[in-house]
């Protein structure tokens, strides 16, 4: 398990617009570089970050191998109703790793 | 080599020589304040010091990660030199 | 029509430099510039240091004042060694940066042949929303914020929460908040035992990092946490009337916050159209003359120097190497490719010292390392080593402070 980190405001008024942040702390080994050894070592990124609201895709992203170790993804949705927001983080080597957080709309 | 090295101690030895690369950086430490005075020491002392550090010799805490970036005869230059400096 | 006679004077005067003395003109008189003076005045130059403050407060050790390991008065240098060696000092602030000479704050003007500039930094509180820094000092230019930062410590009831909070780089000093860190710890545990101290870092990385670490970890195991970026350290904003400071992730109720600022190049070298995009300026690196503007010099924490830190010691290292480039230019000639060293100690507490050296040269437009040259002080080193280097560091003060001020 990859530590994370989310930040988002527990409750919302209706119809108001509000920032997500998220931190994954993964490597992102890009699969170019090589080691002490003169062996390049394996790629091991994230690929893919999407953001449940819901059940209902609300924010995706694709990650390359020029993306940072540990990266930050931003973004911001309305708040339409109160639910259950899952972020999933999936990479190579089978990586997967979800997260859910509430959030009250009033 | 050798004459390398003689040449550039005759050079230094005016005191207006400009400092050979590296030697204006010791005055930040070699000055009086505590540290060794390298000013009026023999430039063979200094130099002999300073590539024994090089080598892994004695046990400085800081000289030996200084020393290993000058070559044998830049160390002797700038032994030479702050030798005479003021 | 003066500039233009005084210009051609000094063509003419080159070659022959101790006889019709060419102007040169240096701003800023902390290591760099009194240090780029002096040797200026002792290769025969004429010289004049523009410095707004009569004395100057050092940044090396200030750590050790906030910490109350030391009193403001052992930072404090003057002038009056430079003017009895014939330096010409003037207290004023350098207002703007003309065609061959300074315009200071009085409305007068020095005309120079050559000018080296020493700015420092500029701090950018601006950069944090809701950062008023007399609420939470910045304390990272030696003065009146130091003292409060110590002042707001002293008050502090045992149990309080101190932030620290980092930039990302670059920064003066890249290992100064660490150590600060580690002193302020000292202090929480000498004097009050149940507070904590956590360092909000807006990187995953720093200087010494993993020789501070042993050293937190036998001195300040349950006192003192680091928040690297990756585990939301990045500051976002404060509420400098409640003392609260915002990461990305989260936020902290502190008792005392010590927020430093992201930084650049000081003002007058931004208003002299000496800084690229970075803030920063990109000077050549054998003669430290500006990319920007030819016949102008730079030096110090203000400038892009590659590999080599922003410290006290390669201040005064760059300010030999540019007094000799300058001297050189003076007199026709091309200045000769310089080494410089770096070396920085660092305290943990009194008596426990570390140390990073490097050894840089020209490459490729920049300073960058000899390869294999420098580093940092072994792990696990005993006692006696962490003590002599904490003699060093204090050895290095003196000297370093003596040979730029007198």
């Amino acid at each position: 398990m990859a530590r994370v980190l989310i930040n988002l405001p527990r409750t919302a008024r209706r119809g108001e617009v509000i920032e997500i942040r998220t931190l994954i702390q993964h490597v992102m080994e890009t699969g170019y570089r090589p080691r002490a050894d003169g062996s390049v070592a394996p790629r091991d990124i994230i690929t893919h970050f999407a953001c449940l609201y819901n059940n209902e895709e609300v924010f995706a992203a694709e990650l390359a191998p020029a993306i940072a170790a540990n990266p930050f993804l931003s973004f911001s949705l309305v708040a339409a109703e109160s639910g259950i927001l899952a972020f999933t983080w999936t990479g190579d080597n089978g990586f997967e790793q979800t997260e859910t957080r509430s959030l009250t709309v009033t | 080599m050798r004459i390398c090295v003689a040449l550039s101690v005759m050079v230094a030895l005016p005191a207006v020589a400009a400092p050979p690369p590296g030697a204006s950086s010791c005055a930040g430490c070699h000055g009086g304040g505590g540290m060794p005075v390298l000013a009026g020491q023999p430039a063979e002392a200094i130099a002999g010091a300073m590539l024994a550090y090089k080598a892994g010799q004695g046990s400085p805490t800081v000289m030996d990660r200084i020393a290993r970036g000058f070559t044998e005869a830049e160390i002797r230059a700038i032994a030479a030199w702050v030798a005479v400096s003021r | 029509m003066r500039r233009r006679a005084l210009l051609g004077a000094a063509l003419l005067a080159a070659p022959a430099l101790a006889q019709a003395a060419p102007q040169v003109v240096v701003i800023g008189g902390g290591f760099g510039g009194a240090a780029a003076a002096r040797a200026l005045h002792r290769l025969g130059v004429a010289v004049t240091l523009v410095e707004r403050d009569a004395t100057y407060l050092a940044c090396p050790f200030s750590n050790a004042v906030i910490a109350g390991l030391r009193e403001m008065e052992a930072q404090r240098f003057g002038y009056d060694g430079l003017r009895r060696e014939g330096v010409a000092v003037v207290h004023q602030a350098a207002r703007t940066v003309e065609d061959r000479r300074v315009v200071l704050a009085d409305g007068g003007a020095l005309p120079f042949d050559r000018l080296v500039m020493a700015p420092g930094i500029a701090l950018h509180p601006d950069a944090i929303p809701g950062l008023d820094t007399e609420a939470m000092p910045h304390a990272w230019r030696a003065g009146p914020q130091t003292l409060l930062l110590r002042r707001q410590l002293e008050a502090m009831e045992d149990g309080g929460l101190v932030v620290l909070s980092v930039p990302a780089n670059p920064y003066r000093c890249p290992p100064g908040p660490y150590e600060r860190a580690s002193l302020i710890a000292h202090y929480l545990k000498t004097r009050k035992p149940r507070s904590k101290l956590i360092l909000l870092d807006a990187k995953d990385a720093f200087s010494k990092q993993r020789l501070f670490e042993e050293a937190w970890a036998a001195l300040y195991p349950d006192l003192l946490e680091w928040v690297p970026l990756s585990s939301g350290g990045k500051v976002v904003e404060v509420d400098a009337a409640a003392r609260v400071v915002r990461t990305e992730f989260g936020e902290h109720q502190a008792a005392v916050a010590n927020i430093i600022p992201p930084q650049s190049a000081g003002r007058i070298a931004q208003a002299a159209g000496l800084t690229d995009r970075s803030g920063w300026c990109p000077v050549d690196p054998v003669s430290f003359e500006s990319r920007q503007r030819p016949g102008i010099h730079l030096i110090g924490d203000a400038i892009i120097a590659g590999a080599m830190p922003k410290s006290a010691f390669a201040a005064h290292a760059q300010a030999r190497v540019c007094a000799e480039a300058v001297a050189a230019l003076l007199r026709g000639e091309a200045p000769a490719p310089p080494k410089l060293i770096n070396t920085c100690y660092s305290l943990v507490e009194p008596g426990y010292g570390i140390s990073i050296a490097g050894v840089y040269q020209p490459k490729d437009g920049l300073l960058a390392d000899v390869p294999g040259a420098g580093g940092v002080s072994p792990l696990g080193a005993p006692a006696k080593v962490r003590a002599a280097e904490a003699g060093y560091a204090e050895d290095w003060f003196r000297t370093v402070t003596a040979d730029a001020f007198g």
